[in-house]
């Protein structure tokens, strides 16, 4: 499983410059979680290795774009979204969800969920079921463990829209294991 | 127990072989594309961008509102200055049609003429005057009187 390492510790600055091995490095270093992620979105396995081919070759035309060098993953990330929002070509259904109030407190760390064995499957299809936004969150939270902040700039909305999506998702996991146990 | 992370990554480690494949594209893309930008001008356009990329973020970005803010007063000296100009003065390279310019400049003239007609035509005092040798029996005649 990649580690979720430092970013200053990518050779994204290498990549900039045009250095193959350093674009090797961040393929082998993210090829996964965006699978994973755009996977999980898009719900098709050839149309999910298509967007992560276009996220790596928009990333590798537009890097001299991005500013920060610490925010490559969330870029990368960011780019990827649009990309499925591309592919579902209905981004105002998606972006229009209601959401109803935005908690006070919200867990952090996305490991503060863990699933049984016999749970899996049950946690996969809660997954799949999750409204696109919510699972767009929920995603990025437990892949990348991105911030809130982060979460918000990927997907061009409010950090209180945000955190209340997190805070629902996590509530109907967290339904499904207690379900589960009683 | 797993987490939700180590679960989903356990779900798609079978994808690995295809990412693979894709990174390999990915790379022959990234080749392809030095290659092709490898003709001179686009060389140095990409080394320029390359050079400038660094000064735009390090220098221009941070204090972005200052240059913006001298480039505006820029510009507004710039229009003052096109908007005060002398309407007579006209586009460099033209000749000067002024009434009053012109007549200075014929008065100049004038002189300048004056100046070099009279050096071309020396006053009689000015040359030296050359005592010529009289025969012998002049200064004979001469020195009886």
């Amino acid at each position: 499983m990649p580690e979720v390492s430092a970013p200053e510790q990518l050779p994204v600055a290498q990549a900039r410059a045009g250095e193959p091995a350093a674009w090797d490095t961040l393929c082998r270093r993210y090829q996964l979680p965006l699978y994973v992620f755009i996977f999980e979105l898009v719900r098709d396995e050839q149309a999910a290795q298509d967007l992560v081919q276009e996220t790596f070759l928009a990333a590798v035309r537009h890097l001299g774009g991005l500013r920060e060098d610490a925010k490559f993953g969330s870029w990368l990330f960011g780019i990827a979204h649009q990309k499925c929002i591309q592919r579902w070509r209905r981004p105002t259904e998606v972006l229009l969800e209601e959401i109803p109030e935005t908690p006070d407190e919200l867990e952090t760390g996305p490991d503060d969920v863990l699933i049984r064995r016999e749970d899996e499957a049950a946690f996969m299809n809660l997954l799949a079921q999750l409204p696109p936004p919510q699972r767009t969150a929920l995603l990025l939270h437990f892949v990348e463990d991105f911030s809130l902040e982060e979460i918000a700039r990927i997907t061009g909305t409010e950090l209180g829209t945000v955190k209340s999506r997190l805070h629902y998702a996590k509530r109907a996991l967290r339904k499904l294991v207690l379900e589960r146990e009683t | 127990m797993k987490t939700p992370r180590e679960l989903l990554f356990t779900k798609h480690r079978a994808a690995e072989p295809h990412l693979d494949t894709i990174r390999q594209a990915v790379m022959d893309e990234l080749r392809h594309h030095d290659a092709k930008s490898q003709t001179w001008p686009t060389y140095f356009v990409s080394w320029l961008l390359r050079c400038s990329t660094p000064l735009w973020r390090e220098l221009i970005l941070p204090s972005r509102r200052i240059w913006t803010g001298l480039a505006a007063v820029w510009l507004l000296l710039l229009i003052i200055n096109v908007s005060q100009r002398d309407p007579v003065s006209g586009a460099p390279g033209q000749p000067v049609r002024s009434p009053g310019v012109m007549a200075s400049w014929q008065v100049q003239q004038r002189w300048m003429d004056e100046l070099l007609a009279d050096r071309s035509t020396p006053p009689e005092a000015d040359h030296p005057r050359i005592a010529l040798p009289r025969p012998r029996t002049e200064k004979q005649e001469l020195m009886a009187a």
